[in-house]
């Protein structure tokens, strides 16, 4: 398989409506880390009114997170068949990522303060609840251990590595939902230092076979490549049905950047 | 009781500033409005000759308000503003005390008061302005505000309660903003009654077909009706979401009879000519003459920080703020226009820069990169900075070094910036510029390790 050139086609979600917070970077972290590997990468914008076929086509799924006003006109695009296609190909083990609104949004539902609950795609067994505005917003820098999720992912594609040098996620939460996890999600990682879903459980994010939801922000992929990584290979497995070792990148400036934050933190990592 | 609050205050702020220990420009405001609430209220009530201009928005306040204080001066009147900076309640109470007698009134015609945009709500209730500029809304410190739909609907809420008093002075080309115009007293949301012209509400826009940019910019707000939530349609764009808007779903559109034609100033960008626009139009409904106003714009230097030129052994530094992607986006477009070569950036996350440094990736480096020779980045979150711009560059980095030249282009990491700004006027030929684009406090840190003095 060495010399056939890997093509990639990579679905971002809504880029207009759901890319508040700098989350495109994710998918120029994406495209980047592809090309530099020789990788041909096409970034397929799938806006308000795509048909739900385009959804097949991709190999790779992104979406961000939303202003309210914003989320609720993504809310009303996600047709039928949408929703159906998508929990398909999440099922199917199409690779994903799903940062803050989006990873909410394909929860069973999200309670608003006053009780009002929204329903979400259903595809991820995981609920939202807003507590209102008496309680602080869930924001700041945050560490997670993301060692076993990454790890045990790693091993189901069929190729076994050494570890790379760190397997911690750091990023920026900002969230006033507190997401909890259902039985058959798994958390993404151990929260080492700030909030993570909830504030109480110690956990960060969810993984449903290729399936990846977190609340970081910063962006969640620059800084760490090990996921970003991690989904490309996913995503090359899955399409060419074979193994496939990625040549590693020199990661240095991504680790100092990560660990300028986890020393203010006082965490080793 | 407002007298010792007052004497109290200006005490308290000669001792900060015989410290160092900061400009004691929020200290004795923070402590007299916790001693009285009404404090605000109390002193504006006792000096009625007082006339107040207020400046919102999130980018542009600091430069209008400069531009409206040189104007109202050459025009003979005795003018002041509240820091740059110190723009919540604290530090336009704080402004008032240090201005006040110790009979309690205060002995000028203008206050300017640069007002943040959660705090324009607040301060509405204490103060009933003359004037009320509304600049634009963009993303700015979103750890701080969350979200720029959530400030325009609490602006609309306070709009509708101003008093008749109050003259509007909006920017039209923001469609959040030239909505606002429609919320004044009876006016509200139904379309039959949006060409009712109101003759206290005053707009301002661009109006030349040459600026218009072809390629929309990533970090765009607002491009959806702020009454029916559709897709704006743009004839023109000026920049991010600024333009020639319309909504063809409900009818909502960019007003008309805007004032658009502004004489020629020193400050580069078209983000500047909005400024330019608003302060004349401003100026101009106070009653200043043309010819003064004119005046005004030739000799105008610009506020620290913002285009500031500084002089550094035989070279130049301009300081260009650049504190969100908007402002970021602009900052690069005006310096490449400049023949930019060799630029520094500096990315703090302290609290005025906004802790959560995501927003540098919806800047649009990746366009203007491969224009510079020699980049520079510093700064608490470089590391960050260095990460964009690697991920900008057209050349293959994979491999990465900290300091690194490709053909003509050289990239260097220093997390020092005193040692940065060393650096970057080290690939300055002489008389030339070095362009620093920094986040707030990193351009205060700039300014002091240039001039020598602290400032804020």
């Amino acid at each position: 398989m060495k010399n056939i050139k890997h093509n990639l086609v990579i679905g971002w979600l809504y880029p207009e409506l759901m890319s508040t917070y700098g989350d495109r970077g994710n998918i120029i972290c994406l495209q980047k880390r592809c090309e530099w590997r020789g990788i041909n990468v096409e970034v397929k914008r799938l806006d308000v009114g795509f048909p739900y076929e385009q959804l097949a086509t991709c190999h790779l799924l992104f979406m961000g997170g939303a202003q309210d006003n914003q989320q609720k006109i993504v809310s009303h695009d996600f047709s039928k068949e949408k929703a159906k296609e998508l929990k398909k190909m999440v099922e199917d083990g199409i690779p994903g990522l799903y940062i803050c609104g989006a990873y909410q949004f394909l929860g069973r539902y999200y309670k608003e303060a006053d009780g009002t609950i929204i329903k979400g795609l259903g595809i991820l067994d995981l609920y939202t609840e807003n507590p209102g505005e008496n309680h602080e917003r869930l924001i700041g820098n945050i560490v997670v251990n993301a060692r076993s999720m990454l790890h045990v992912a790693r091993r189901e594609s069929s190729t076994s590595h050494a570890l790379p040098a760190t397997t911690h996620l750091v990023g920026f939460e900002n969230h006033g939902g507190c997401t909890y996890l259902g039985k058959d999600v798994k958390p993404l990682g151990k929260v080492i230092k700030g909030f993570g879903n909830n504030g109480t459980d110690g956990a960060e994010g969810a993984v449903y076979k290729n399936s990846f939801g977190s609340y970081l922000h910063g962006p969640i992929l620059p800084k760490n490549p090990v996921l970003a990584d991690l989904l490309i290979k996913l995503a090359l497995e899955k399409k060419y049905d074979s193994p496939i070792n990625l040549s590693p990148l020199d990661d240095s400036l991504e680790i100092k950047a990560q660990n300028t934050i986890a020393k203010r933190l006082n965490i080793k990592i | 009781m407002d007298l010792l609050l007052i004497l109290f205050g200006k005490l308290l702020s000669m001792v900060i500033r015989f410290l160092n220990v900061g400009s004691g420009s929020t200290w004795p405001g923070h402590v007299a409005l916790s001693i009285n609430k009404n404090f605000i209220k109390e002193l504006v009530k006792a000096s009625p000759q007082l006339k107040i201009i207020l400046i919102a928005g999130t980018n542009g306040k600091t430069t209008t308000g400069k531009l409206i204080q040189t104007i109202l001066e050459r025009n003979g009147e005795k003018v002041f503003q509240n820091e740059s900076g110190a723009n919540l309640l604290n530090g336009i109470a704080s402004s008032l005390l240090l201005r006040s007698s110790i009979l309690s009134t205060i002995n000028y015609d203008y206050a300017i008061f640069e007002v943040d945009e959660n705090t324009l709500p607040l301060i509405l209730k204490e103060i009933s302005p003359d004037y009320l500029i509304l600049l634009n809304l963009f993303r700015d410190q979103l750890d701080r505000y969350g979200e720029v739909n959530t400030i325009a609907s609490k602006w609309r809420d306070t709009i509708h309660h101003l008093l008749p008093k109050t003259k509007l002075i909006l920017n039209a080309d923001d469609p959040q903003i030239a909505f606002l115009g429609k919320f004044r007293g009876v006016l509200s949301s139904t379309p039959s009654r949006w060409n009712n012209i109101d003759t206290s509400v005053f707009y301002f826009g661009l109006d030349d077909k040459t600026l218009h940019q072809t390629s929309r910019q990533h970090a765009v707000d607002s491009t959806y009706c702020p009454h029916c939530s559709s897709k704006l349609y743009y004839k023109i764009v000026y920049y991010s979401h600024l333009g020639d808007w319309e909504c063809k779903k409900c009818g909502n559109k960019r007003p008309k009879n805007i004032f658009s034609n502004p004489p020629p100033s020193q400050l580069s960008g078209t983000y500047n000519r909005y400024n330019v626009l608003a302060a004349i139009l401003a100026t101009k409904k106070i009653g200043v003459s043309n010819e003064i106003i004119k005046k005004s714009l030739k000799t105008f230097t610009p506020a620290f920080g913002r285009q500031e030129i500084l002089n550094v052994d035989g070279k130049k530094v301009q300081i260009f703020l650049s504190k969100n992607p908007t402002s970021f986006n602009e900052s690069l477009r005006t310096i490449k226009s400049l023949g930019a070569k060799n630029v520094l950036f500096v990315l703090n996350d302290r609290i005025p820069d906004g802790r959560d440094v995501s927003w540098i990736w919806d800047v649009d480096t990746e366009e203007y990169i491969k224009k510079f020779n020699s980049v520079v980045v510093s700064g608490d979150r470089a590391c960050d900075m260095g990460l964009r711009i690697k991920y900008s560059s057209e050349f293959s980095i994979s491999n990465f070094q900290f300091s690194m030249k490709i053909s003509n282009f050289k990239f260097q990491i220093e997390g020092d910036l005193k040692k940065a700004i060393a650096l970057g006027l080290k690939e300055v030929p002489k008389s030339e510029t070095l362009y620093i684009l920094p986040t707030y406090s990193a351009m205060l840190e700039v300014r002091k390790f240039i001039t020598g003095k602290k400032i804020l």
